[in-house]
């Protein structure tokens, strides 16, 4: 049965890269446009992996995640964060939310799905 | 102080301040546009290179299935350019999605733009609402008209630069870093 990731961004343009990378490597993806959506997806299935942005309305990503570790079922998923944010300081919140990882855009398909296979196979 | 000079004051506060938030905002916005220019000019080079290749690429892959169409035997060597040409397609539609994400990039830069170009409008719509009436006024009341008027300026650059983080710092289109924690 093929994993499933949560894929996070309020870029259409950008999810559709994410999607077809990872599909292309045979994940089962399901989109969400912003944080809020994301979390309302996580609450109704659990994902083998979320990979989210950073900066988007409603809720960012580091947001997102700290409400993800409150819940019972996501407190060990992967979680990887995709951004243009590449500062140290950045990095430093995102691990401190609980993120396992940290992807500055743009990326290159291959090297993600290499990092996705191995964080969850 | 006299009346004349707080005025004189107030006005070159005024003058002043206009002119540092005004040419500080309009730097970001130049600088920002310059990014966003150089990022669309090298998406749309590695893009344009990435078609070409993906098509030279398509093109070799097709000559060798025509060959065995033709009733050429599969030999391994074949076998090993098709392999080749595979992989060689792969690699140039990887680059070619790693070029297509300049739009996310640069919609972020021209939305910062969009919102500091917005933002220093209500800036001067504050200087001109608080300067409309001040004909009328005495000395003593244009300089307190013009202290409220430096305070709002003030404030509104503030509360505009404080919403104006700069997420995105890349120059060029080559794939970010990547770290697990």
């Amino acid at each position: 049965m093929a994993k499933t990731i949560l894929a996070v961004d309020d870029s259409g343009s950008l999810r559709q890269m994410v999607v077809f990378s990872l599909r292309a490597a045979g994940y089962q993806v399901t989109e969400a446009v912003d944080g809020q959506d994301g979390l309302e997806k996580a609450k109704n299935a659990v994902f083998d992996l979320v990979l989210t942005d950073q900066n988007m309305p409603r809720m960012d990503g580091l947001t997102l995640i700290r409400s993800l570790r409150n819940l019972p079922t996501y407190q060990k998923v992967p979680i990887l964060m995709l951004t243009t944010e590449s500062s140290d300081e950045m990095k430093s919140k995102g691990r401190a939310a609980g993120a396992n990882g940290w992807l500055v855009k743009p990326f290159d398909p291959q090297r993600l799905t290499e990092v996705v296979k191995k964080v969850i196979g | 102080m006299t009346r004349e000079k707080q005025l004189g004051s107030q006005v070159r506060s005024l003058l002043s301040n206009l002119s540092e938030h005004g040419t500080q905002h309009l730097t970001e916005v130049e600088t920002d546009l310059m990014q966003t220019s150089f990022l669309l000019g090298e998406a749309i080079e590695k893009l344009g290179a990435s078609f070409m290749a993906i098509h030279e690429a398509v093109s070799a892959q097709q000559a060798s299935i025509g060959l065995l169409l033709s009733g050429a035997q599969p030999t391994p060597e074949l076998a090993e350019q098709l392999e080749a040409r595979h992989e060689d397609i792969a690699r140039h539609v990887n680059a070619a999605v790693t070029g297509l994400q300049f739009q996310d990039l640069t919609n972020q830069l021209l939305g910062r733009t969009l919102r500091r170009v917005t933002g220093l409008r209500t800036v001067l719509d504050v200087i001109g609402s608080g300067s409309a009436d001040i004909s009328e006024k005495n000395v003593e009341e244009i300089v307190k008209t013009l202290i409220s008027i430096n305070e709002a300026l003030e404030e509104q650059s503030v509360k505009l630069e404080s919403a104006l983080w700069k997420a995105v710092c890349q120059t060029g289109m080559e794939s970010g870093d990547i770290e697990l924690f």
